[in-house]
C-alpha cells in the first residue's frame, strides 16, 4: 500500500503544478493546449543547465537538483511567451496555437539536446543526464499506518511544488491580480472598464502557466526518467488538462484529480507486479489513468463550466 | 422638480463639432451639445441616430475625428474609460460590464479593490470589509442589492442596479445611461426613473440615452434630438409635446392613428383544431386551442409573457411537435410537415428572437435576404449558389423596405442596428408572397419610426387578402391592429372574440385569467 501512496503522490505532484499553470492560462481567458510543450522545454532549460554546470558541483550534491528547478521555472515562462505572443498580440487562434507551439517544443529540444551534446560535450546522446534526487522520509509521521505512506521516501520536489501551489493559491484568489485574472477569463470588457489590462493580465496568466509547467516537467524529469530525452513528451501536460477540467478550473479539485491519477497509475503499476504479469504489461496498465480519465469526464464533468470568456480574442473596439 | 439651484445653468459638458464616421456611415456630423450640472439630459433618436456613438466617445471609447470636449470649462481628450473615470464620468452600458462569477461587491471594487494585510504583511483583497460600504451605499440611492450576491443569479433589473452603484463607489458625477430601460419590466422601468431623479437630486448630471419618449417626458429637463447622425434640436421637456418630439426624431410626420380599411375576409387559410404542446419536460404547455384565420384577417394573439404563445408559435411554424391536435394550411394537414414544407405551402414566419432564430448574424444582409430560397433556381443551379442572383434579388429587397446598412448587401447582419434587422427578416418573409404570415412580437425593441413602418406592412399584407397571425405581448398593438382577438392565459385560449365586442379593460382581465 505506501509503495501506491509513494510513487502516487511523486506522479501526481508535478502533474498537480503543470494543472496550476493551465488553471492560470485558462482562467485569464486564454485556452491552453501548450502545457505539453510548456513542461518539455522548460524541462530542457532546466537539464541543460545541470548539464553545464555539473563540472562545478560535487557529485553527490542535490544543489543542482534546486537550482535546475528554478532555471525550468524561467525557462518555461519564456518559452510559454511564444504562446502569449500568437494567441494576444496576433490573435491567432488559441488551440492552434498551443498544438503547434507544442510541436516546435518536441522538435526544438530533441535536436538541440542531440546538437549540444555533440558539439559541446562531445558525446552522441539523445539525453542530458541527470543525477538522482535524494528522498527523505519523516521521523514518527512515517510510522503512522498506511498514512505513513505519504510521509515515507518523499522527494524534495514535492514540498517545493506545495509550498509553490500555496503561493499560486494566494495569488489567483486572494490578490488584486489574481481577481482581474478570474475577472478577464468570464468578461473581459468589465476589466477594460474597470481600467485594468487585459492583455498584459494575459501575458503574464500565460508566462505563469509556462513557469509551473515547466517546475512540473523538469520534477518528472528528476523522478522518472532520472534524465533528459524527448521521452518525457508522454502526454502528462494533457493529463494535467483532463485533471484541470475535472477539477472544474479550480486549483483545490483539481489537486484531488491529480491525486487520482496519481493513484490509478501507481496502483495500475502494483497491480502488475502482484498478479506476476510480464513487464511489458505494464506499457498497458499505462494507459489507466488515461482510462481513467475518459471515464470521469463522461460521468463527472457534465455540470463543470470552463471561463466564460475561454479562447475568445478580445478586441477593445469591439462593442 | 427640486434642481440643486446653485449649481443648475452651469455647463459642466460641452462638445463642440463633433464628428465620427464609421466605414460607409456617418455616426456624427458636427454636433454640438452643452449640458448643464444637475440636470436630466436626454439623448432622442432613432435606433441608429448616432445616440450611442456620441456618448461613447464622451466615455472614451471611441476618440471623434473631428472636435472638441469641455469638461468643466476645460478641454480634455478622452482616449480611454479610464480617463473618463478620472474625470468622474461614468456609464451604464446596454450590454453590462459584469463578471458573471463574481459577487456584487466584487463586480463594484473590480479595478479599484480595496486591500488589507493579512497577518500584517501579505496583502489581500478585502471583500468582506467592503460588503458593508456597499449596502449603505445602495441603501442611500434605493438600489437594494445583496453585495454576497452572484451577478449570475441575479435578474436584468439587479444587476442594472449593480452597474449603478459601480459609477457611485467610483464617484462619478457624471453619468451616463445607455437605454437603461430596454430589458426592463414597466415596474422595473417605475422604479429606475425614480432611482435617476434621486440621482439627479443629489447633484448627480445624467445624460439618458433613449428613444422612448413617455420616459422623456416623466423624468427629463432638457433633451436633444438626432436623426440620421445630425442634431436636430435641443429643447426643454416640459415645454415640447411628446408629438413635436416624435417629429423631429423621425424626420416626418408620425401617425399613431392608422387607416385601417374595413375588412374584407374571404375563405378559411389556417385551421387550428385542438393544439396541444408540450415543453421539454413534458409538461402541457399549449392546452387544446382551436382556431382559425380567414383571408384578409388578422388574428391577434393577447397575453402576458410565458403563457405558450411562444410554443403556439413554434408548432404552427413547425420548430416545436404537436403532441394533439391538427393544423391545416388551406385545407392541408401540415401537423407533422418539415419546417421547408410549411415554407412551399406558403407559410412565412417572422420569430421573436430575431437574432437567434431570425438570422446567421456573422452571414451577410444578401445571405440573410436568402435564407429560405438560397436552394432554388435561379441562385442555385445543380448545387451551386450563383452570387449575382443573390446580389440581384437582395438588392431589390433593400431598395424595396428600405433596409439601412453600412455596406449595403455586403454588410455583416450583426453589425446591423435592430430596426434595420428587424426590416430585413420582414423582407425576406413577405416576399414569399405566402398565405399565411406569423408575427410574433414584431416591434420588440424598436423605435416609433420602425413600429409604424412594421405595422402599416402588416396592415398591407391584410389588405392583399392574406391572413396574419400576430402574437404580441403589447396590448395597445393588438387592439390596434386585430381584426380578432384571441386571449391566451395558461396556454388556453380563454376567449376569441372580434375585437369590436372587446373592450381594452376585457382584454386585459381576460389575460390575468379572470374570465367572468
Amino acid at each position: 500500500m505506501s509503495t501506491i501512496i509513494i510513487d502516487g503522490m511523486a506522479f501526481a505532484m508535478p502533474l498537480f503544478i503543470i494543472a496550476v499553470g493551465g488553471i492560470y492560462s485558462e482562467r485569464s481567458g486564454v485556452t491552453n493546449l501548450a502545457l505539453e510543450g510548456f513542461l518539455g522545454a522548460g524541462g530542457f532549460f532546466g537539464a541543460l543547465f545541470v548539464a553545464c554546470t555539473s563540472s562545478l558541483f560535487a557529485a553527490s550534491s542535490q544543489l543542482p537538483m534546486y537550482l535546475s528547478l528554478l532555471v525550468a521555472m524561467v525557462g518555461g515562462g519564456l518559452y510559454a511567451l511564444l504562446h502569449a505572443v500568437l494567441c494576444i498580440k496576433f490573435k491567432a487562434n488559441q488551440v492552434i496555437s498551443g498544438v503547434v507551439v507544442n510541436i516546435i517544443a518536441m522538435a526544438l529540444t530533441d535536436f538541440l539536446t542531440s546538437q549540444i551534446n555533440t558539439s559541446v560535450f562531445g558525446a552522441s546522446s539523445d539525453r542530458f543526464v541527470l543525477s538522482v534526487s535524494s528522498r527523505f522520509t519523516v521521523p514518527v509521521l512515517s510510522s503512522i499506518p498506511v498514512l505513513g505512506g505519504f510521509f515515507t521516501n518523499v522527494y524534495p520536489f514535492e514540498v517545493i511544488i506545495l509550498l509553490v501551489a500555496l503561493a499560486a493559491y494566494y495569488l489567483l484568489y486572494k490578490t488584486t491580480f489574481g481577481m482581474r485574472l478570474r475577472a478577464c477569463g468570464d468578461n473581459p470588457s468589465a476589466v477594460d472598464a474597470a481600467g485594468g489590462d487585459v492583455a498584459g493580465i494575459r501575458y503574464i496568466a500565460v508566462m505563469l502557466s509556462g513557469a509551473l509547467s515547466g517546475l512540473g516537467g523538469m520534477c518528472f524529469a528528476y523522478s522518472i526518467f532520472a534524465n533528459y530525452s524527448s521521452s518525457i513528451y508522454v502526454g502528462y501536460g494533457y493529463l494535467a488538462i483532463a485533471a484541470m477540467i475535472f477539477g472544474n478550473w479550480k486549483i483545490l479539485p483539481t489537486f484531488w484529480a491529480c491525486v487520482l491519477f496519481g493513484f490509478a497509475r501507481s496502483g495500475g503499476y502494483r497491480l502488475v507486479q502482484v498478479l506476476g504479469m510480464p513487464s511489458t504489461y505494464s506499457d498497458l496498465i499505462m494507459i489507466l489513468p488515461y482510462l481513467l480519465t475518459l471515464l470521469l469526464l463522461v460521468f463527472f464533468s457534465k455540470n463543470n463550466r470552463s471561463p466564460r470568456a475561454l479562447g475568445e480574442i478580445y478586441d477593445k473596439g469591439k462593442r | 422638480m427640486t434642481m440643486n439651484e446653485s449649481a443648475a445653468g452651469t455647463p459642466i459638458i460641452e462638445m463642440r463639432h463633433i464628428t465620427k464616421r464609421f466605414p460607409g456611415i456617418v455616426a456624427n456630423d458636427d454636433i454640438s451639445l452643452s449640458i448643464n450640472k444637475g440636470e436630466i439630459f436626454a439623448l432622442l433618436g432613432e435606433n441608429g441616430a448616432g445616440k450611442s456613438t456620441l456618448m461613447s466617445i464622451l466615455f472614451g471609447m471611441y476618440e471623434p475625428d473631428a472636435g472638441e470636449i469641455y469638461i468643466r470649462g476645460e478641454k480634455v481628450r478622452i482616449s480611454s474609460p479610464n480617463q473618463a473615470t478620472k474625470l468622474n464620468i461614468g456609464m451604464v452600458h446596454q450590454h453590462f460590464k459584469l463578471v458573471s462569477n463574481f459577487t456584487v461587491t466584487e463586480n463594484i471594487v473590480l479595478g479599484l479593490e480595496p486591500k488589507k494585510r493579512l497577518g500584517g504583511i501579505l496583502p489581500v483583497v478585502d471583500i468582506k470589509g467592503t460588503d458593508g460600504k456597499i449596502a449603505a451605499l445602495s441603501e442611500k440611492y434605493g438600489l437594494e442589492v445583496d453585495p454576497r450576491a452572484k451577478i449570475e443569479d441575479l435578474t436584468v433589473s439587479v444587476q442594472q442596479r449593480v452597474e449603478i452603484l459601480k459609477m457611485l463607489y467610483r464617484e462619478a458625477e457624471i453619468m451616463i445611461f445607455d437605454e437603461p430601460t430596454a430589458m426592463l419590466t414597466p415596474q422595473e422601468i417605475e422604479s429606475l426613473l425614480g432611482v435617476i431623479r434621486s440621482l439627479r437630486d443629489a447633484g448627480k448630471t445624467i445624460i439618458l440615452i433613449t428613444h422612448k419618449l413617455e420616459e422623456i417626458k416623466q423624468v427629463a429637463d432638457r433633451c436633444a434630438v438626432l436623426c440620421r447622425g445630425k442634431l436636430v434640436a435641443t429643447c426643454d421637456v416640459a415645454a415640447t409635446s411628446t408629438h413635436q418630439m416624435a417629429y423631429m426624431m423621425v424626420g416626418r410626420e408620425v401617425s399613431n392613428e392608422m387607416e385601417k380599411e374595413p375588412p374584407h375576409f374571404g375563405r378559411e387559410v389556417l385551421q387550428v383544431e385542438h393544439l396541444t404542446v408540450k415543453n421539454a419536460n413534458g409538461f402541457p404547455v399549449v392546452k387544446d386551442v382551436s382556431f382559425s384565420i380567414r383571408e384578409g384577417e388578422i388574428f391577434a394573439v393577447a397575453g402576458v409573457s410565458g403563457n405558450g404563445q411562444d410554443e403556439l408559435a413554434d408548432a404552427i411554424a413547425g420548430m416545436a411537435d404537436a403532441a394533439a391536435g391538427t393544423i391545416r394550411l388551406d385545407g392541408e394537414d401540415i401537423t407533422r410537415a418539415s419546417v421547408r414544407q410549411r415554407n412551399e405551402a406558403g407559410m412565412a414566419y417572422i420569430p421573436a428572437d430575431r437574432q437567434n432564430t431570425g438570422m446567421i448574424m456573422d452571414f451577410t444582409l444578401a445571405e440573410n435576404l436568402l435564407l429560405k430560397s438560397y436552394y432554388r433556381p435561379p441562385y442555385c443551379v445543380r448545387g451551386r449558389l450563383h452570387r449575382e442572383a443573390f446580389g440581384r434579388k437582395s438588392q431589390e429587397l433593400i431598395g424595396a423596405y428600405d433596409i439601412r446598412s453600412g455596406q449595403g448587401a455586403d454588410t455583416v447582419v450583426r453589425s446591423m442596428s435592430g430596426g434595420n434587422q428587424q426590416k430585413a427578416i420582414v423582407a425576406r418573409e413577405l416576399d414569399q408572397q405566402g398565405k399565411l404570415t406569423i408575427f410574433v412580437q414584431p416591434t420588440r425593441g424598436l423605435d416609433i419610426g420602425a413600429i409604424e413602418n412594421i405595422h402599416r406592412q402588416i396592415l398591407a399584407e391584410r389588405a392583399k387578402g392574406r391572413a396574419i397571425l400576430l402574437i404580441s405581448l403589447e396590448l395597445d398593438e393588438v387592439m390596434k391592429l386585430a381584426d380578432t382577438i384571441g386571449v391566451i392565459f395558461s396556454g388556453q385560449l380563454l376567449k376569441t372574440a372580434p375585437v369590436q365586442n372587446l373592450t381594452v379593460n376585457q382584454v386585459g382581465n381576460y389575460m390575468m385569467g379572470v374570465t367572468t
